[in-house]
């Protein structure tokens, strides 16, 4: 089990203060500021993990997709060490991907609010515009880090749930040096490349083992 | 038919009095689907014998919806199929994950190597529908070796109420091809060629074998 698809997925949904190391039952809305990164995985808000996602040295990871709620103008950006992945034509920084290009949950309504004692929701199904393709590689010994943003504020008394998502695929052991070898090669790194890799190994192995034999022809 | 397309649908309502309903007094607990008591089960763990070869290729549950804190509250509810669920601590759904368990091992695992509830029904949603669609493909499969066992666990967190008293569906799905025999020989054989274990590769090794026999 070398090659792994993965997934984390974000809520600002806390037991209590503001973030919490595992899902419980009585966990709650928690409100986040408006226009602040917030790394997903570290950020203080909602469910958290133990330390930076980071790569071991025989680790090598490909992110294939994120996405966020896509009320409050929420956007989910990509950041490698201390890099963001998506900037502006002119070079400067940006929030990065909006929910309404890449929607989590897809399918669902572009906005959710209360009016008066019902749930307020838009009649739309929201589909992704947006395709995160090429994959984003982190090598080895790299930080990564999904920074979530809103830009408009949530309401104090009736706090708006979000969520953000990233799906990943960690290669481990033998086939991450496989993978930094596609990456030196210049072949795109999926699971159907690393088993193309593998078998030519076992061909070139093979015909050497067979060469002998033949009297080295 | 040594190389079997299968499915298992696991529903939260108990079908006899064997076992019982789960519901969101059950909330927080992983659950197998096959053997945890709740909803359908079956009479004994999930495992492959010798001559089998198991390739799992999806998993999916009821998802859910990010609403707002006081959806607790209000009286009218979400469209589609989580039309019967009462929202709970600002979420419409269970807040529902299913983990893939071989032996003793979680598939899924946070960035820091911790493992966690699995994918998210909102990422996987079953039913697929126009309110909830894929995010997530189980791919690369997972593969059950022969001799191992299996499990496929249920967590919900949200505590809302939500389950059989209420007439929301609670669903967990596990899509699998199955190999025996000589297929199942020959899953392994590929498995160790570093070659995708599918019905296609399988047929693919066994014309290799009859060219190779010269028919």
């Amino acid at each position: 089990m070398s090659m792994r698809s993965q997934v984390y997925e974000w809520s600002n949904l806390a037991s209590s203060g503001n973030s919490t190391l595992r899902r419980t039952t009585s966990d709650v809305p928690v409100t986040i500021p408006k226009d602040r990164e917030i790394d997903i995985f570290i950020g203080g808000y909602g469910n958290n993990i133990t330390k930076p996602a980071e790569t071991t040295a025989t680790q090598f990871i490909v992110i294939e997709d994120i996405a966020c709620s896509p009320w409050l103008g929420g956007s989910v950006q990509i950041r490698i060490n201390t890099t963001d992945y998506f900037q502006n034509p002119d070079v400067t920084r940006q929030r990065g991907i909006p929910g309404l290009a890449s929607p989590y949950p897809r399918g669902s309504p572009s906005s959710v609010a209360v009016a008066g004692t019902a749930l307020d929701y838009s009649v739309d199904n929201l589909l992704k515009s947006f395709d995160l393709y090429p994959d984003v590689y982190v090598l080895p010994g790299q930080v990564f880090q999904i920074l979530y943003s809103i830009n408009t504020a949530m309401n104090g008394t009736t706090t708006e749930v979000v969520a953000a998502f990233v799906k990943y695929t960690l290669y481990d052991g033998p086939d991450a040096l496989i993978a930094n070898k596609l990456l030196e090669l210049g072949v795109t790194i999926n699971p159907n490349n690393v088993d193309w890799y593998k078998r030519s190994l076992i061909e070139q192995q093979t015909r050497a083992a067979m060469a002998p034999a033949n009297g080295g022809a | 038919m040594s190389m079997r397309s299968q499915i298992y649908e696991w529903n939260g309502l108990a079908p006899s009095s064997s076992t019982g309903n789960f519901t969101s007094a059950n909330a927080g607990r992983a659950t197998s689907i096959f053997i945890g008591g709740f909803g359908n089960n079956i009479t004994k763990p999930a495992e492959t014998t010798a001559t089998e070869f198991v390739v799992i290729e999806d998993i999916a549950c009821t998802p859910t919806l990010p609403a707002t804190s006081t959806a607790a509250t209000l009286s009218a509810n979400y469209r589609g199929q989580l039309e019967g669920f009462t929202p709970g601590n600002g979420l419409l759904g269970p807040r529902a994950f299913v983990q893939v368990r071989i032996n003793t091992t979680d598939y899924f695992l946070d960035p820091d190597n911790v493992a966690n509830d699995g994918i998210p029904g909102s990422a996987s949603p079953y039913p697929r529908s126009l309110d909830f669609q894929p995010s997530f493909n189980l791919y690369p499969d997972v593969y059950v070796l022969p001799g191992q066992v299996w499990d496929i666990l249920f967590t919900g967190y949200n505590n809302g109420s939500w389950g059989a008293t209420t007439g929301a569906d609670l669903y967990a799905f596990t899509k699998y091809t199955l190999y025996d025999g000589p297929d199942a020989l020959i899953a392994n054989k590929l498995l160790e060629m570093g070659i995708s274990i599918n019905p296609g590769n399988v047929d693919w090794y066994k014309r290799s074998l009859l060219s190779a026999q010269g028919m």
